[in-house]
């Protein structure tokens, strides 16, 4: 795999004189081991919980962690609150660690997969260099944010002299506004509320940053800003409700933010996204865009949500706030964007109308299909482009609904990565809309995908 | 029933908003409640109704737990109901819940519920990955 293909140099020729603490260097004669932990907490009080995290994830490590990522459900805010959760986490790790991380709709790791608590991933390794970025207004003004995120990781990096460069980047996800006398449907049937909602969803992006999270704009601007690095992109997200997210970054809770670490390391480092979504044959032409590109509102001609149930052959009145999320979700389409393959849930209708969480283009799409079977396939597929490396430690980026379709039987795929990764840690978080970027693939941003970040040691 | 670790895993799962209510049960007996206050108070207008078709669901884990029947639920009104069949036994550990709950995020809590159980029921017998609180 093209990722791989770089050769770590022989030991002696590597850089010394780079961000990292050159005395701890010093004493590494040997290939040094890359130490990586991850911890977890299920207590439900913010302050214990953040201390339990940080100290089953520090006490596996012999030596300070260069970077500390944290994930946790978004119960605290009733517990004691994210600050108090963090002040937990500071009351161990030491200080200037950088930490990173937000609220995930839930998390797999070495020890199982969790719906409510936190789990951290700390590492610590001579060889990598290690700076962290935030933007703000996301929702607002999402490409300003990506390019003072971008800078700041720029800075953070120049002097460093290894080659394998890596990005995590963190984005405040999508808050459903409320729609008064509607609240925060997923599915609205009136045309005149539809139609309000429409242009008040505008409004609310713009004033109040309750809408979309905008991440497809932001990964593309940072990849514009950062193209050699290799990317993993993640959301921030509650318990799938879409009502708030919060984002971590050193001490600091933030809202409507994207928050990034960056990585220089003589690691071999890759990245890669799989869907298991599959074709069928059936199409359609979209016709006519609206909100900014956001929502299908005509499909062959004719308004889209009549003629997608023609096309899937369901009856006219199917859809409800509960079929929606049992029949729709497993149909997802293929729409396009720059000519990128873009796979995406449809996960808002508004009367004729469907929503989409990107910018897309029009033009031809087909429908796709997927099972809970093929979301398996889809983690063994992706750790299978995988097979030249010995992993260190491992990241993942997984989308939300997957969560929500696999339910208990998610514990399949922790069973794949416990396989994958042996003894190693690695640390899964799920978020609502992901992706990876390498030079080799571009950008791939989907919905319903697995996104993988190892790092290791090819393999002779 | 303060002591009681199970108790303390049910007090767990009630804590989720959606769980509304939660018990490890049998036919016609309920085994283990949470320890707090009992179920939430939504749950009382429809507990009577529930609680004879729980009964009869009973009836059908108790036919088949022995051959593999590992989970069953049942829609009554606005409500599901969640059974989680410890292996073998004619016990289930029992969840209801809203009906547009999102019931995959509970599903992962309610599995790691009953592995929790089980390690508590069959403390040599070695189970799934728990982690302690």
């Amino acid at each position: 795999m093209q990722e791989f293909e770089q050769i770590p140099k022989p030991l002696m020729d590597q850089p010394t004189s780079t961000l990292q603490d050159v005395s701890k260097k010093k004493e590494v004669a040997v290939l040094p081991d890359v130490e990586a932990a991850v911890g977890m907490s299920r207590k439900w009080d913010a302050r214990e919980a953040g201390r339990d995290v940080a100290e089953n994830t520090i006490r596996q490590l012999k030596t300070p962690p260069d970077f500390f990522l944290l994930f946790s459900t978004i119960h605290y805010e009733k517990y004691g609150g994210f600050q108090e959760f963090l002040n937990g986490v500071w009351d161990v790790i030491p200080k200037e660690t950088p930490l990173l991380g937000g609220t995930v709709t839930g998390f797999m790791n070495n020890y199982g997969c969790f719906s409510r608590g936190a789990s951290a991933l700390a590492v610590s390794y001579p060889y990598m260099d290690v700076a962290v970025g935030v933007g703000k207004n996301t929702k607002r003004n999402p490409n300003r944010a990506a390019k003072q995120c971008a800078e700041m990781i720029q800075k953070g990096l120049k002097e460093s002299l290894y080659k394998n460069k890596f990005l995590l980047t963190f984005i405040s996800g999508p808050v459903m506004p409320s729609i008064p006398g509607v609240g925060q449907k997923k599915y609205i049937r009136s045309g005149f509320i539809s139609k309000f909602a429409m242009q008040a969803l505008g409004l609310s992006q713009a004033l109040v940053q309750k809408g979309l999270a905008r991440e497809d704009e932001i990964f593309e601007e940072t990849v514009k800003q950062l193209p050699d690095y290799e990317m993993i992109l993640g959301t921030s997200m509650d318990d799938h409700r879409g009502m708030k997210n919060y984002q971590f970054l050193n001490n600091q809770i933030l809202t409507n933010a994207v928050v990034n670490l960056g990585l220089a390391t003589d690691l071999d480092l890759g990245v890669c996204t799989t869907h298991g979504m599959k074709e069928t044959n059936r199409n359609f032409t979209i016709t006519q865009l609206g909100a900014k590109n956001h929502a299908i509102c005509k499909i062959n001609h004719k308004p889209a949500v009549p003629e997608l149930l023609r096309l899937l052959n369901w009856p006219e009145g199917f859809l409800t706030e509960e079929t929606l999320i049992h029949t729709l979700l497993y149909y997802p389409i293929s729409l396009r964007r720059r000519g990128r393959e873009v796979p995406i849930v449809m996960p808002l209708i508004m009367k004729d109308s469907i929503f989409v969480p990107c910018i897309i283009d029009d033009g031809d799409v087909s429908i796709l299909t997927v099972s809970g079977k093929d979301l398996i396939n889809a983690v063994k597929e992706n750790l299978h482009n995988f097979d030249g490396i010995q992993p260190e430690f491992g990241l993942f980026s997984t989308c939300m609904t997957i969560l929500q379709t696999l339910g208990r039987k998610t514990n399949i795929v922790q069973e794949e990565l416990c396989n994958y990764f042996k003894d190693k840690s690695f640390l899964l978080f799920y978020s609502a809309g992901e992706g990876t970027y390498s030079l080799r693939k571009n950008i791939t941003y989907a919905n319903m995908s697995f996104n993988t970040a190892i790092f290791g040691h090819q393999k002779k | 029933m303060k002591d009681d670790p199970i108790a303390r895993v049910l007090d767990d799962l009630l804590k989720l908003e959606d769980i509304l209510a939660c018990m490890v049960a049998r036919r016609n007996m309920i085994s283990v409640m949470p320890s707090g206050e009992g179920f939430k108070p939504e749950v009382n207008q429809i507990w009577d109704n529930i609680h004879r078709a729980m009964d009869d669901v009973f009836g059908v884990i108790s036919a088949y737990s022995q051959i593999g029947l590992g989970e069953m639920e049942f829609r009554l009104q606005d409500y599901e109901v969640l059974f989680y069949v410890f292996p073998d036994t004619e016990n289930a550990l029992v969840a209801i819940v809203p009906t547009l709950a999102n019931k995959g995020l509970l599903e992962v809590e309610m599995e790691n519920a009953r592995r929790e159980i089980l390690k508590i029921m069959n403390p040599e017998k070695k189970t799934e990955n728990v982690v302690s609180r």
